[in-house]
Order: C-alpha cells, then sequence, then structure tokens
C-alpha cells in the first residue's frame, strides 16, 4: 500500500507541476479544432475558395494533405489532421517531456526526489506517466471538442474514423515525447532533448510530405513515423493495426532507453 | 548468534575506501578513506572545491563513483539505494525547490514518498526554526530555503543525516537553533555526517573532522585532536628583563619576537616548558589565545602538519 502511494505520488507531483502547461495545451486545442469545424459550413456552400484551392499544384495539394478538401474527411484532414493536430501533439510532447525530466534534473530539484527512498526508475518512469498522462488529456480534449463541433456544425463524419485519427495522431505525439525522453535520459539538459525532438518531428513530417512527391523517394516515406501515423488516410479508411503496433512499440523502446540510461549515469547538479 | 542479514546493523554508519570521482578529465575526488561511526557527529571540513559534495553525491547514489567502494549503514547505495535510503536523511547544499506551492504541501508529499511523517515533529521544527509552512516556495530566500532542507531533514527521525553546508545564509540565532537540533539528535543515537568550510561550525558541533584538500584527506581525528596540533599565540609582559636566553631554549615556541619587556611567539607544542621558564620570571601578564581550528586548517593547507 505505501509503495503504490509512493509511485502514485511521483506521478502526481510531475502531472501537477506541469499544470498550466498542460491546460494551456488542451485549450489551444480545444480552439483550434472547434475554430476550424466552424469554418465548414461556410467553406461548404463557397465555391470560390474550392475554385481557388483546385488551381493550387497537386504535389502542393498532397504535401498539406488538401487533395480532397471538399468532402468532411477530407477537410478534416487538410485543416487538422495531415499537420497541424500532430505537430502540436509532438511540440507538446517534447515540451512537456523536457520540462518533467531533463529542465528539473538540470536546475537541481530533480535531486530532492532521487535523495528520497524510491528508486532511479521509479522517479523517472513517474514522470514519464504524468508527460503520458497530460497526452492522454489532450488527446481526449480534441476527441470531445471534434465530436461535439461536428456535431454543432452539422460536418459529417463516422465516429470511429475521427477517434482513429486521433489515437494515431496521439501515438505519433508521444513517440516524439518518448524521444525527448530517451535525450534526456542520456543527458539530462533541456536544450539538446528540445533540438533533437522538435528537430526529428519536423524532418518526419518532411519526410512523409514530401517524398511522396518524388519517383524516387517515394518508397522510402515509410521511413518517418508520420508515415505510420497517418499513411494511410484515417480519416478516410480503417488503418491496420500494425501501424497502432509499430509506433506503440517504438515509443516503448525509446521510454525504455531513457529510463536504462537515466538509471546508469550521474544525475547533474545545478 | 546473529543471522547473516542481520550483520549490516554492527557496520559503521558510513565506510568509504579509496573513493574516486573523476569529471571527464577533473578529478573531484582523489581516493578517499574514511570511516564514520555510529552515532558521532562527523565533520566534513574543507574549501568550496575541495570535493565535499562530490563525496556526499556519491554517498547519496546521485554520482557513481569512477573508483573505490561506499557502504553505509553496511549497505551498498548504488544495490540498495532505496532501503538506505529510507534510513538517511540528505539536506543539500542549495537546495532547490519546485516552483509552485507552498513549503508545507512540499513536506506533505516528500512524507508521503518517504511513507509517512510526524505531523507533531514537523510543526515543532517549524516553530523552532521560525519557518512559516504556508509561504509559497517560489517567494524564499536563501536562508529560508536552508530552513526548509534542514526541516525536511530532521523531521524524518533517520539514523543517518548527511547535512551539506547546513548553516549557509542562516542568522545566528537560526544557527544556535540548528546546533541544538544537531545535539539533540546525537542524544537520540542519530549519525550526522556535516560538511562545511565553516570552521567554527564544526568545532562546535563535531566529534570528529576529516579535512579535505583537493580531492584528498589530509587530515581525520577528533575535534579536540586537531586542537591539540593547533598553534597558540603567546605575549608575555615581563616585569623585569626578559630571559631571551631561555625562551629561546622552550621547544616549539617559534616566531619569537623581543620588544623591550613584550614577548610574542607562536607555540604550536606542550605548553609545560614555556610556564616553566616564566615561573622563574616575574610576569606582569600573560595572554594565550584559544587554539584555533582555522589556523591549523590554514597550516594543513599550507603543507605544514
Amino acid at each position: 500500500m505505501t509503495a503504490m502511494r509512493r509511485r502514485f505520488e511521483l506521478v502526481v507531483v510531475p502531472f501537477r507541476a506541469s499544470w498550466r502547461a498542460g491546460v494551456g495545451w488542451s485549450i489551444l486545442f480545444f480552439v483550434t479544432v472547434a475554430g476550424t469545424v466552424a469554418f465548414w459550413p461556410a467553406f461548404e456552400g463557397s465555391t470560390g475558395i474550392m475554385d481557388a484551392i483546385d488551381q493550387l499544384p497537386p504535389g502542393l495539394l498532397e504535401a498539406f494533405g488538401m487533395e480532397d478538401f471538399a468532402s468532411p474527411a477530407g477537410y478534416l484532414k487538410g485543416g487538422l489532421y495531415d499537420v497541424v493536430i500532430p505537430l502540436m501533439l509532438a511540440i507538446a510532447g517534447v515540451m512537456l517531456a523536457s520540462s518533467a525530466t531533463a529542465a528539473e534534473e538540470d536546475s537541481g530539484r530533480l535531486e530532492l526526489w532521487l535523495a528520497q527512498p524510491v528508486g532511479r526508475v521509479a522517479v523517472f518512469g513517474g514522470r514519464i506517466l504524468a508527460v503520458l498522462g497530460w497526452l492522454a488529456v489532450m488527446a481526449l480534449v480534441i476527441l470531445v471538442s471534434q465530436l461535439a463541433s461536428d456535431a454543432a456544425f452539422g460536418l459529417e463524419i463516422a465516429d470511429a474514423r475521427i477517434v482513429a485519427t486521433v489515437t494515431l495522431c496521439t501515438l505519433l505525439g508521444a513517440l516524439y515525447a518518448g524521444l525527448g525522453i530517451a535525450v534526456a535520459g542520456f543527458l539530462g539538459r533541456p536544450g539538446p532533448v528540445l533540438a533533437i525532438g522538435l528537430g526529428l518531428a519536423l524532418v518526419g513530417y518532411l519526410v512523409a510530405a514530401l517524398f511522396p512527391l518524388s519517383d524516387v523517394l517515394d518508397a522510402w516515406a515509410w521511413l518517418s513515423p508520420w508515415d505510420w501515423a497517418l499513411g494511410s488516410d484515417p480519416l478516410f479508411k480503417p488503418t491496420e493495426a500494425a501501424r497502432y503496433v509499430a509506433l506503440a512499440a517504438l515509443t516503448a523502446a525509446l521510454l525504455l532507453v531513457g529510463i536504462v540510461a537515466f538509471a546508469r549515469r550521474d544525475v547533474r547538479s545545478a | 548468534m546473529r543471522a547473516p542479514h542481520e550483520l549490516p546493523d554492527l557496520a559503521p554508519a558510513i565506510r568509504i575506501s579509496g573513493l574516486v570521482k573523476d569529471y571527464g578529465r577533473v578529478r573531484a575526488v582523489a581516493g578517499i578513506d574514511l570511516e564514520v561511526r555510529r552515532g558521532e557527529v562527523f565533520g566534513f571540513l574543507g574549501p568550496n572545491g575541495a570535493g565535499k559534495t562530490t563525496t556526499i553525491r556519491c554517498l547519496l547514489d546521485l554520482l557513481r563513483p569512477t573508483a573505490g567502494r561506499i557502504e553505509i549503514l553496511g549497505l551498498d547505495p548504488r544495490r540498495n539505494g532505496p532501503a538506505l535510503r529510507a534510513r538517511l536523511a540528505y539536506a543539500p547544499g542549495e537546495l532547490r525547490l519546485p516552483e509552485r506551492g507552498t513549503v508545507g504541501q512540499l513536506v506533505a508529499s516528500l512524507g508521503r514518498v518517504r511513507g509517512g511523517l510526524d505531523v507533531r515533529r514537523r510543526d515543532e521544527l517549524a516553530e523552532r526554526l521560525d519557518l512559516d509552512l504556508g509561504r509559497r516556495m517560489r517567494d524564499l530566500s536563501s536562508g529560508n530555503r536552508r530552513k526548509v532542507a534542514l526541516l525536511l531533514a530532521f523531521v524524518t527521525g533517520a539514523e543517518l543525516l548527511v547535512l551539506d553546508e547546513p548553516t549557509t545564509g542562516l542568522d545566528p540565532l537560526m544557527q544556535h537553533a540548528f546546533l541544538g537540533l544537531v545535539r539533540e539528535a546525537r542524544e537520540r543515537g542519530t549519525t550526522i555526517f556535516l560538511s562545511s568550510h565553516v570552521l567554527s561550525e564544526v568545532q562546535r558541533a563535531a566529534d570528529r573532522v576529516a579535512v579535505l584538500r583537493a580531492g584528498k584527506i589530509v587530515a581525520v581525528g577528533a575535534v579536540d585532536e586537531l586542537q591539540g596540533r593547533a598553534r597558540q599565540r603567546v605575549e608575555v609582559w615581563f616585569t623585569g628583563d626578559l630571559p631571551a636566553a631561555e625562551l629561546a631554549g622552550v621547544p616549539d615556541l617559534t616566531a619569537q619576537i623581543a620588544d623591550g619587556r613584550r614577548f610574542t611567539a607562536v607555540l604550536s607544542g606542550p605548553i609545560q616548558p614555556l610556564l616553566e621558564v616564566l615561573g622563574r620570571h616575574p610576569v606582569q601578564s600573560l595572554v594565550i589565545e584559544e587554539p584555533d581550528l582555522e589556523e591549523t586548517f590554514l597550516e594543513l593547507y599550507a603543507g605544514t602538519p
């Protein structure tokens, strides 16, 4: 019982410490989702906007997921789920991971908890769970905002497609949070965590968006986790289970690497 | 006969052998051997950068030694970290607190992590340290952060307290309160490992002391012993002529200056031979300064034992 309570406290403390960031991101997600869906009725009835989009080069439309902008699924893909939401989740994941682990260690605040009768894995693991907890909260906010907005603004799309898409985007965000945790496990400095985490999130997007435009590189688009998450167009059709598994497995591997690295090295002092 | 698993209880509070810690090419701790007995207050003395905090962070398993072996209460900090840290409490030199919440919330949270909090003891300590538990942590001065660190250490009732520079930033009144807490803990049988660069603090609080220089221990002994090695300044005013020749023959009496009837020197040995000389001559006044640990300390640093 005591051991459970200890572990719970080690999750609650970092979760509470990220309160402002978590709530801030959640509000931003709500505004982004509801704001985008709110334009659907106007967009649907405007042939002028559709014509203007049709004038854009096909490559550009594909890169931004706007090739089927006139359908509800295409509108959501181009407006939210091809770039905006997954990128926001990746940024949120990396930033939360950095502030819960590397930034705390760099400032010397982690030492307070590591000097208690708990193992390093429990302290670091508690922080990982806090980050994943906030990502789950954000996923729920996105999901509820999307479903409620769809109903309010008459955007008809199957709930299952929305659930799948939000889940895949969240797994992608968790993967980049896991990358941040892995870097934090080795270095314990927020600079490299943010640079590597955000840098690779951007590279991943560019690979998934731009490689398909090239006949040579198209075959290599699978290298990007963005392609794993969104390459099967989850808003349009069911997604293979392997895509979920691949994202979750790589995330778990990255988290494990971070935990093992952190357990083996010196803890930085402020 | 004791079962083997009970044997660690017989071990010293801290046993360090051949401890080395390198940071890249910099050797912060260069081979420390040390034993701290159960129930004693042990001073770990040295200037900033001597390796005190590095050694302490190795004890807490925050740092991994490059070489050497550490045993605390008979346990290996690396392998038995949580079990060991349940029996010790640590007050870091510079306590970094969470930015949000109050002191009371932090104490409660750490109490939950430690598996219990003695609320009466917490309130008693807060009163003695003049610490408001309702204060927000981000508003605390360095002195108040120090008080929080001390409260968090002493509230645990741990067998071993590791205190890194515990009185830095405390006013004299609070330093006095701290010494009271140390005395009481010692009476309860608590072992206290106290690092400091403040000599008077160690002099007042510790039973034994180790002096650390550039990552190595240059002296270990009882505070009394260290004082025995100390130099004492002597000043004598003679009523009549100054017996210069006889004084020159007193062993360990150096830096002799004869100025009329006034004589000054530094005594670094037993006082009896000097008293015998003085007893043979009329003396108007005699001043022998209290042995100063600081002078002894500085001597050790000058490389003249």
